[in-house]
């Protein structure tokens, strides 16, 4: 067996375990049906609130989100808030819990490749994330009576799935930015909040000052929510997005390159300082 | 008079146990900023027409966003504190093996929730009056004399939380997996009080429910006497439920979290989680 082929296997392997581990914690699943659809719902009746189904405060909404359909803008946005949230708290935090457990070393004693442990744990986040895509395009059907075309729905599949390179690098390289800190859990919450205030979530990028919408453009997340945004609410079509697909696919690679070397770094600082079992 | 002193050493403990956590201290101001006031107040200004916030009005009758959702996020800043800071902290007692101790020492047991709602009302003033300087400073908040006009809502509204806090901590003590049961509950209760919208928008099913609810007129007089909202019954009708919902709540609480304790004591349940 070629190396390549024992490191492929080591990932599948990898992806199977945190896929194992996921389904010991059915209540886990809980979650997946009441976050995805509450969430969301309580901001579109915050924007029904802010609105008062007045006509000129929709049309200045419209101007400055694109789309006079508040329930889809929050819903889209929210789709991206909860795939963050799965990232940072799963795979993100994966090697941080792989060295609370005390198995982190052990793992780093197998002859795999380094990049199986850094990158395997993703794989992870994706059953949880189309399920929840799921339940919210069903609870912005039922709630709130938004059907998008099914044509704009398979598209904006396509573009969540030439996202899921970008996410999956962004959660790389915090899962192994973090092997630094002692705590992770405000760490989530401050680059999560980052995110959430950057991207788009649950406002349009064009209500941030200058200074923070050059960043919000440097984030793949603002390009996917926008992109999708403009499949299912503007009528937009793939052809159209061609230039911030190109944008998101490059912002990956570079990233994920980040998250090797961070990696590598502080695999070499581990094995001098003996980092690696404290925590 | 024990009893007292023991509340207040017991808020001082938790008060010197949290501020070692500086990132959880900062966190305190950091994730409502993050997650709720500023995502809310660019969201709101989205809707404005020519600077003015036209559909609010519609709704409420006030123009006063950032006042809208600062009074909506000090209440919410009470729910979270009886559920999260009293309520789940009985569980970290438990998961950190203290709480057979504590529970042995002459203090009653009611106490401990005292002492902790202190320690939490005293992160609560910190917290809110930062954010409160946060909303002055760069979204355009403004106080008005007013609002102490509400303040006996806000203090009713304290003391019914205490007694939501002992409903809370009866389940807390008696279920083994809190947090997601603790996570929802607080968001639910939230959102039903009108934190984030007017109970008005709920749909028909839910609107008895946040009725239901001492918090809901809360912040309904506080928003009226405070923005000059349209409250959703007269103010001195609001006050009255307020009044006769918190005389429920409390003593409810304190029996609910009575009967936790004795089938905890009967089960040997204190130190199983």
């Amino acid at each position: 067996m070629t190396l390549l082929a024992a490191d492929l296997r080591a990932f599948l392997a990898a992806a199977r375990k945190e896929l194992r581990q996921q389904r010991r914690y059915p209540t886990l699943y809980l979650g997946l049906l009441f976050w995805p659809v509450l969430l969301p719902a309580a901001w579109v009746l915050m924007g029904h609130a802010y609105s008062g189904n007045d006509p000129q405060a929709l049309a200045a909404f419209a101007e400055r989100a694109g789309s006079t359909n508040v329930a889809g803008f929050v819903f889209v946005g929210y789709a991206m808030y909860m795939w963050l949230s799965s990232l940072l708290w799963g795979s993100g935090t994966a090697l941080r819990q792989e060295q609370v457990r005390g198995s982190l070393e052990a793992v780093f004693v197998t002859p795999v490749s380094r990049l199986v442990p850094l990158f395997g744990p993703g794989v992870a986040t994706l059953i949880p994330m189309s399920l929840t895509f799921v339940v919210m395009g069903l609870a912005l059907w039922l709630f709130f009576g938004v059907v998008p075309p099914l044509a704009a729905v398979a598209q904006a599949a396509v573009v969540v799935v030439l996202g899921v390179p970008a996410l999956y690098a962004i959660g790389a390289l915090f899962a192994a930015s973090v092997l630094r800190f002692g705590e992770v859990g405000p760490i989530v919450q401050l680059i999560r909040g980052m995110l959430v205030l950057a991207c788009g979530i649950t406002f349009p990028v064009a209500m941030l000052p200058l200074w923070a919408q050059v960043w919000a453009w440097l984030m793949p997340p603002t390009y996917i929510v926008e992109d999708i945004r403009r499949l299912l609410l503007q009528g937009a079509r793939l052809g159209d997005l061609v230039p911030h697909i190109a944008i998101v696919l490059s912002i990956a690679s570079l990233t994920a390159l980040l998250a090797i070397v961070v990696f590598r770094y502080l695999e070499t600082s581990a094995r001098r300082t003996g980092m690696l079992g404290r925590f | 008079m024990g009893d007292v002193r023991a509340a207040f050493a017991i808020a001082r403990k938790d008060i010197r146990s949290f501020s070692r956590y500086r990132v959880a201290v900062a966190s305190t101001v950091f994730t409502p900023l993050y997650q709720f006031i500023i995502p809310a107040f660019l969201f709101g200004a989205a809707f404005a027409v020519n600077g003015r916030q036209a559909g609010l009005s519609a709704t409420l009758g006030t123009e006063d966003l950032p006042g809208f959702i600062f009074l909506g996020g000090l209440v919410g800043g009470l729910i979270s504190i009886a559920f999260w800071g009293i309520a789940f902290s009985l569980r970290n007692e438990m998961d950190m093996g203290t709480l057979e101790p504590s529970w042995l020492t002459p203090t009653r047991h009611e106490t401990f929730i005292i002492g902790r709602a202190l320690g939490g009302m005293f992160w609560f003033a910190l917290s809110q009056a930062v954010l409160f300087g946060f909303g002055i400073w760069f979204l355009g908040l403004r106080l008005r004399a007013e609002m102490l006009l509400a303040l006996p809502a806000v203090l009713l509204a304290v003391l019914a939380m205490v007694g939501i806090a002992y409903l809370l901590a009866a389940v807390v003590l008696l279920i083994r997996e809190a947090n997601f049961f603790v996570d929802t509950m607080q968001f639910v209760v939230g959102m039903m009080s009108g934190t984030a919208f007017p109970v008005t928008l709920l749909p028909g099913v839910l609107q008895p429910v946040a009725l239901a609810l001492p918090t809901t007129y809360a912040i309904d007089i506080l928003r009226a006497e405070a923005l000059g909202s349209r409250p959703i019954f007269d103010t001195r009708l609001e006050y009255a439920v307020l009044v006769a919902l918190t005389a429920v709540t409390y003593p409810l609480g304190r029996w609910a979290f009575g009967r936790a304790e004795e089938t905890m004591r009967r089960r040997g349940m204190l130190a199983q989680y």
